[in-house]
């Protein structure tokens, strides 16, 4: 015999629990990322609705949620256990599409506030209003969205201790309430299936199940509707099904199909819903059987989550890796770059084309400033060269990882226009940086006939960048401001080269990554998840 | 259930039911009825014992109506006649057709004759018919045809294997003949060779006695000349049929039991029919209209363009309607293939029954009920079809027509799927494939599931487009009360319209809704009507196929839809030029050879003293960097970054809205063409860089250059003039001397400055020059090495954007 033997710290550990997972995040777009979503939301749902009001309040009346597909007759049937129309049944589907919970007016204050179903506003009718169906209508229309609303019904033939649930259709057309139908579920301490007998083998109400049966839920499954020259062997049917799928244990109940059942109809005869009835109100009232079904599904939901939270933790892990994949990709393509470019400076791919022919006619056809003009805009192609490709590799790199269609990531603006502005901007600030230092080298040379500073920044330029064709310039320079001069000019310019070629391309690197940035992929999650797992185990 | 039919000959007097069976050819009979006619057909009845009970499900009940396998008695009585040898006319119209197109022909050609029987007898046939004897087959105690039928369902679902199972010694005289011909039959081609006289005689009536009567009798079509004399009438019992009689017909030629059955009579079948028969195309197959064959050929051809570019994957889907449309329209025209799918329990079974007017598919309570597809062809000749579906021999059925018999239904093959949406997946799998395969789809649903998220989302969005081949259909109306149907069917319509399924109200097409019960048989009719309707029409299956290209086009459309406008504009490629004249230097280039065209003309006007000043100046300080740079060649003259940048820069903008593999494509192409690029340009820059020979000389620079040696004269002879005077070899004069030294000295600088105006322009024009020589070559080699190929890519792109546009285009869709 399970019992709920709820401590402090098992609040505790369960709360800090729920927070690390509703942390946990799952932003890029990987294979599975948006089950670890739907998990994740589920979990917390569960949590949320239905684990730690739980846990806080074992006397708090007992939630049976009526779930199942569309059309097979739930509203009728929650109708029917109460003898009151509270819900409302048809023959247009999806009919429900609030759900509706009814309790006895002694336990409304149970439900009337946020302690279960938090996400959920409250739409209360009270009892003395016969048209509850129209008037919660009306409330409905009011709210913004009337998906996530729930109407609180109240009627005096529910037992104490008892709620249901009417939950939307598992399998609607519409799927927010679908998302509602599964989170109502997760909210349940009793869990009732319902289906019908044209729909015994359909795959979504066996999916969910399953999911009962791994989640050890306390279960009921109505097979509703079925038209009574076939009850038994229908009955019979279903049953194997079950036993097939291990289920076989599960209290089962048939209710036939009647006229009044049919379509938009009223309220089944009591004695059709009197065994359910019968089995709900014993769970109710009394302990040990109500102590038993909360213990089982409070124990199976803390038991599944040895399962579901490491899930959770792996696709944490998977989301990681696959933003550390994109980030060693956008620095692979850098460090190649920077490497190329480096590479090209040495061999003086900047003195050529444009600056190769400006050098070659001077100093007779051309000035020294028409010189470094040159030299900076080749510098300038250079790096926007570099930075292209790079971007260029990590395109071709991202298009084939499925984590790069993420927010922000895919949908990268071509922004080389601005790419080239900033290393231009870089460029031209190098240039005048480096004009200064000739300027401070003719300073101290403080001879009669110093040479005119543009002139030195030209042939220290083209000594720096033009490898070996540039070695002509250092000579020349070493002519004008002597052999050491040229040597530190040439070591502070080279230096200053270094700097600047570091900082362009790191700049466009964290401009490539801060998208990915932005969405926080870190490894923490994981082991945090992890870490609250075992500590809510330890304190079990 | 069984079948029973009961067929009046109108030849015949006598009344004999009898079962007869037939295979895919046989069904082309009743449209070739007319040949028959001279034929004296010998009537021969005979009983016919079957052993097998198993008439269930086990055995095939398409096969010829008996099932080999179960083994239960039967007793046959099959009138038989006697063939008198055919006209020969038509025997050998007959022998021609059959060789060009083998059985399939004869329908073809709408011949009468019949060619009825199970292979066995076919072959026999042949056999027969080539010793070219004609005889009259008559056995009296035949068993053997019937026997002969029972095996040959076994034979036909596998044909491999050598011994028919179920032989009894009958049959054994027949097997020889049948091996041989078996092979033949495999190959499918010309099965049927009578050549000549002989005449088919179809046994009289056959009639086929069934046991079990629960059902309809079907009526042939009337339809069908009446001219045949033979009949042959099946009575089919299928399903758990036990015990059956059947009637064959006995060709003179020696075929027997060919079963032929309808002519004027009405043949009321619920036959099985045989499944694969010699399968050429007893029928004419499909032809599909003008838009649609071209729409199918730019498909064709679109794939063909793009399989290099696009990965298989993405190329899937076209493949697979293009080899679609081509099987289906190598099959019959005549028929329509529609399937009746739907949830579990919404009475896909029951309503298919209710089409067939005879239990055919097993109907009942326990979920999933139906767990294969099963077919019910409407006429003859649609074996193939139903091959394709890959529903075997043993799941295929004939109607029983109630004595409605309706020709309306004509060319109709209805397949019975299993649900979609149970727990049992196969069922599923069965449902996909079979729901690409088929004409036109009948959707079931009932109150309780018309809105599932699995039937909306799964199947009916994203088959919206073939909305026209679609019947939606609401069962169970029985179980809503009063005006409750009509809501749910309004809602039903609502649902349908929010998938995006036209609905094909007010005669704009679109997916027909109905609502019955085919419990009850309420509505039935409308749908058998319209039905009938769509399946007279013919036009399902190329309706599908359109249906099928559109949405194949709407699945690539990401992959050949631009946005805005492909292509490489002028101002792309002016630009690229641009770069690539920064990347060699033309500009600098340029102004290098203007200034050093200006620098010599100066100097070459300037006056000796300048001159002398500045021999003196270079000698004593040579120019920096000029010296060293000059003398060795260049191995990297253009500027590599640049090329690179402007080739991406062209490539991007190339591929500019492209659609990403074509994008892709351009660039590659792109980048290919830029290898070499730069070697190419550092190779021209060498040779173009300045215009050959020496620089060009104004006419004036003769003048100038006289003037100038004038102006210095002049200053020369001022000089020894005053001299002269001071030395006073000369008369004392100043005022002349002096004069003439001050306008030598005024005028040398005048002159070399106004040279200096004046060379200005020539200068322009011969930097001007050399930029342009270089640009060009820099141009027409990129343009050579890069744009071509760009282009080249880009016209592949537009061609196959062409025949995307024809593809989805010209259907006029």
């Amino acid at each position: 015999m399970v019992t709920l033997d709820v401590r402090p710290q098992l609040l505790e550990a369960l709360s800090a629990l729920r927070d690390r997972v509703s942390a946990a995040r799952f932003p890029l777009p990987l294979e599975g990322a948006s089950r670890a979503r739907a998990n994740r939301d589920e979990l917390l749902a569960q949590l949320d609705d239905y684990l730690v009001p739980r846990l806080r309040e074992p006397e708090a009346p007992l939630l049976v949620v009526v779930g199942g597909s569309t059309g097979a007759g739930k509203s009728t049937l929650v109708n029917s256990l109460v003898g009151r129309r509270v819900s409302e049944a048809g023959v247009l589907r999806p009919t429900t599409r609030t759900p509706v919970l009814v309790c006895h007016p002694e336990d409304h204050h149970w439900f009337s506030d946020v302690r279960v179903l938090p996400g959920l506003t409250r739409a209360w009718v009270p009892r003395q209003d016969a048209g509850a169906g129209l008037t919660g209508d009306e409330l409905l229309t009011s709210e913004d969205d009337p998906a996530r609303v729930l109407r609180v019904e109240t009627v005096e033939t529910v037992p104490p201790g008892l709620a249901l649930l009417d939950a939307p259709d598992i399998d609607s057309l519409i799927a927010d309430n679908r998302a509602l139908a599964a989170e109502l579920i997760c909210a349940a301490d009793i869990w009732v299936m319902v289906t019908t007998a044209a729909r015994y083998a359909d795959a979504v109400p066996w999916h969910l199940l399953r999911t009962a049966k791994e989640y050890d839920a306390t279960l009921v499954t109505v097979l509703d509707r079925v038209p009574h020259q076939v009850v038994s062997e229908v009955s019979k049917q279903y049953g194997a099904l079950l036993t097939k799928a291990g289920l076989g244990d599960v209290p089962r109940f048939t209710v036939p199909e009647l006229p009044e059942s049919a379509w938009g109809g009223g309220l089944l005869p009591a004695t059709a819903v009197a065994p359910l009835r019968a089995w709900l109100v014993h769970h109710a009232q009394d302990p040990a059987a109500r102590q038993y079904a909360m213990a089982r599904t409070a124990h199976g939901l803390l038991d599944s989550l040895k399962v579901r939270m490491p899930e959770l933790a792996g696709a944490a892990a998977a989301q990681y890796s696959a933003a550390l994949r994109l980030t060693s990709v956008v620095d692979a393509a850098y460090d190649g770059e920077s490497a190329r470019v480096r590479g090209r400076l040495d061999a003086g791919a900047v003195l050529a084309g444009d600056a190769l022919k400006r050098w070659r006619a001077y100093p007779l056809d051309c000035t020294a400033g028409e010189l470094l003009d040159a030299l900076v805009e080749s510098l300038a192609a250079l790096l926007l060269c570099a930075v292209t490709a790079a971007d260029e590799r990590i395109d071709d790199a991202w298009r084939r990882e499925p984590a790069a269609g993420g927010p922000g990531l895919a949908d990268r603006d071509p922004s080389a226009e601005s790419a080239e502005h900033r290393i231009g901007l870089a460029v031209r600030r190098w240039r005048r940086e480096l004009e200064e230092y000739a300027d401070d080298e003719v300073r101290e040379l403080e001879r009669n006939a110093a040479p005119d500073p543009e002139v030195v920044a030209a042939l220290a330029a083209t000594g720096l960048l033009g490898g070996r064709r540039g070695r002509s310039a250092g000579e020349g320079l070493a002519e004008r401001i002597g052999a050491h001069g040229a040597l530190r000019l040439r070591d502070r310019a080279g230096r200053l080269l270094a700097d600047y070629l570091d900082r362009v391309m790191h700049a466009e690197r964290e401009r490539r990554l801060a998208p990915l940035d932005a969405l926080e992929v870190h490894p923490d999650p994981q082991a945090e998840l992890i870490a609250a797992l075992s500590v809510l185990l330890k304190e079990r | 259930m069984t079948a029973v039919t009961d067929q009046n000959q109108k030849e015949h007097t006598a009344h004999t039911e009898g079962m007869v069976q037939r295979d895919g050819r046989d069904s082309t009979d009743g449209q070739r009825a007319p040949d028959d006619r001279g034929v004296g057909e010998i009537p021969e009845s005979r009983t016919v014992q079957e052993a097998g009970t198993g008439r269930g499900r086990g055995s095939d009940p398409e096969y010829g109506g008996v099932s080999g396998a179960g083994g239960t008695a039967r007793s046959v009585t099959i009138p038989e006649h006697d063939r008198a040898p055919r006209p020969e006319g038509a025997g050998r119209r007959r022998a021609l057709e059959e060789a060009g197109v083998a059985d399939a022909s004869d329908l073809a050609a709408g011949r009468s004759s019949r060619v009825v029987s199970g292979q066995g007898t076919r072959l026999e046939d042949d056999g027969i018919a080539r010793t070219g004897h004609t005889r009259a087959l008559v056995r009296p105690d035949d068993r053997h045809a019937p026997a002969d039928r029972l095996n040959r369902p076994v034979r036909r679902q596998d044909d491999d294997r050598p011994a028919r199972r179920q032989d009894d010694d009958r049959q054994q005289r027949r097997q020889d003949d049948d091996r041989q011909q078996r092979r033949p039959d495999e190959n499918r081609h010309a099965r049927v060779r009578d050549d000549d006289n002989h005449a088919r005689v179809h046994d009289g009536d056959g009639h086929a006695r069934m046991t079990d009567g629960s059902h309809a009798r079907g009526h042939e079509g009337d339809h069908h000349a009446p001219e045949h004399q033979g009949d042959h009438h099946a009575r089919v019992q299928d399903g758990d049929a036990r015990g059956r009689t059947e009637s064959e017909d006995v060709w003179d030629d020696g075929l027997i039991a060919r079963r032929v059955t309808e002519t004027g009579t009405s043949a009321a079948d619920l036959v099985p029919v045989d499944p694969r028969p010699a399968r050429t195309m007893p029928v004419p197959p499909l032809a599909y209209d003008g838009p649609l064959r071209s729409r199918l050929d730019a498909l064709r051809e679109l794939v063909g363009l793009s399989r290099t570019r696009l990965d298989s994957r993405t190329l899937a889907e076209a493949g697979r309607v293009l080899d679609e449309a081509a099987a289906r329209r190598r099959l019959s025209g005549q028929h329509t293939v529609v399937a009746i799918a739907g949830a579990t329990g919404s009475g896909k079974s029951q309503l298919f029954n209710a089409l067939a007017g005879v239990a055919i598919s097993e109907t009942g309570v326990r979920r999933p009920t139906t767990a294969a597809p099963i077919a019910c062809s409407w006429s003859d000749g649609a074996a193939s079809l139903i091959d394709r579906l890959g529903i075997p021999g043993r799941l295929r059925r004939r109607p029983v027509q109630g004595s409605d018999a309706d020709p309306q239904m004509r060319g109709l093959v209805l397949v019975d799927l299993p649900d979609h949406d149970s727990a049992a997946v196969q069922h599923r799998e069965h449902v996909d494939r079979i729901l690409g395969l088929v004409d036109a789809v009948i959707w079931v649903v009932d109150p309780e599931k018309y809105a599932d998220a699995v039937l909306h989302e799964r199947y009916l969005r994203p088959m919206a487009g073939h909305a026209e081949i679609m019947f939606v259909v609401l069962n169970q109306i029985d179980r809503l009360p009063g005006e409750a149907a009509d809501q749910v069917l309004d809602d039903l319509r609502r649902l349908l319209d929010e998938d995006g399924i036209a609905l094909g109200e007010y005669g704009e097409p679109g997916a027909t809704v109905l609502a019955l019960s085919a419990l009850t048989g309420d509505g039935v009719g409308e749908l058998r009507e319209s039905l009938g309707q769509f399946v007279a029409e013919r036009g399902a299956a190329a309706r599908r196929i359109s249906a099928d290209v559109d949405a194949a086009a709407t699945g690539l459309r990401p992959v050949y839809a631009t946005r805005g406008q492909a292509g490489l504009s002028e101002e792309a490629r002016e630009e690229f030029a641009a770069r690539l004249a920064d990347a060699v230097g033309a500009v600098a280039a340029g102004e290098a050879a203007e200034r050093a065209w200006l620098r010599n003309a100066g100097r070459a006007c300037g006056t000796p003293w300048l001159r002398l000043w500045r021999w003196c100046q270079d000698r004593r300080e040579p120019p920096t960097g000029r010296l060293p740079v000059r003398t060795q060649p260049d191995e990297e003259a253009t500027a590599r970054q640049r090329v690179e940048q402007a080739v991406r820069t062209v490539a991007d903008r190339a591929s500019a809205g492209l659609p990403v593999p074509w994008a892709q494509a351009v660039r590659e192409a792109a980048v290919r063409g830029a290898q070499g690029l730069p070697e190419a340009l550092d190779d021209l820059a060498a040779r173009a860089g300045l215009p050959p020979g020496r620089p060009p000389r104004p006419g004036w620079w003769p003048a100038a250059v006289l003037a100038q040696a004038s102006m210095t004269i002049l200053q020369v002879v001022g000089g020894l003039w005053l001299v002269g005077q001071i030395v006073g070899v000369m008369a004392p004069n100043l005022g002349v001397p002096v004069l003439l030294m001050l306008a030598g000295i005024g005028g040398g600088p005048l002159v070399e400055w106004s040279c200096r105006i004046a060379a200005r322009g020539p200068a322009r024009r011969y930097g001007q020059d050399a930029e342009r020589r270089l640009r060009e070559a820099a141009a027409g080699c990129g343009r050579a090495r890069v744009l071509d190929p760009l282009a080249a890519e880009l016209l592949r792109y537009r061609e196959v954007r062409e025949q995307y546009a024809r593809v989805t285009g010209a259907g006029g869709r």
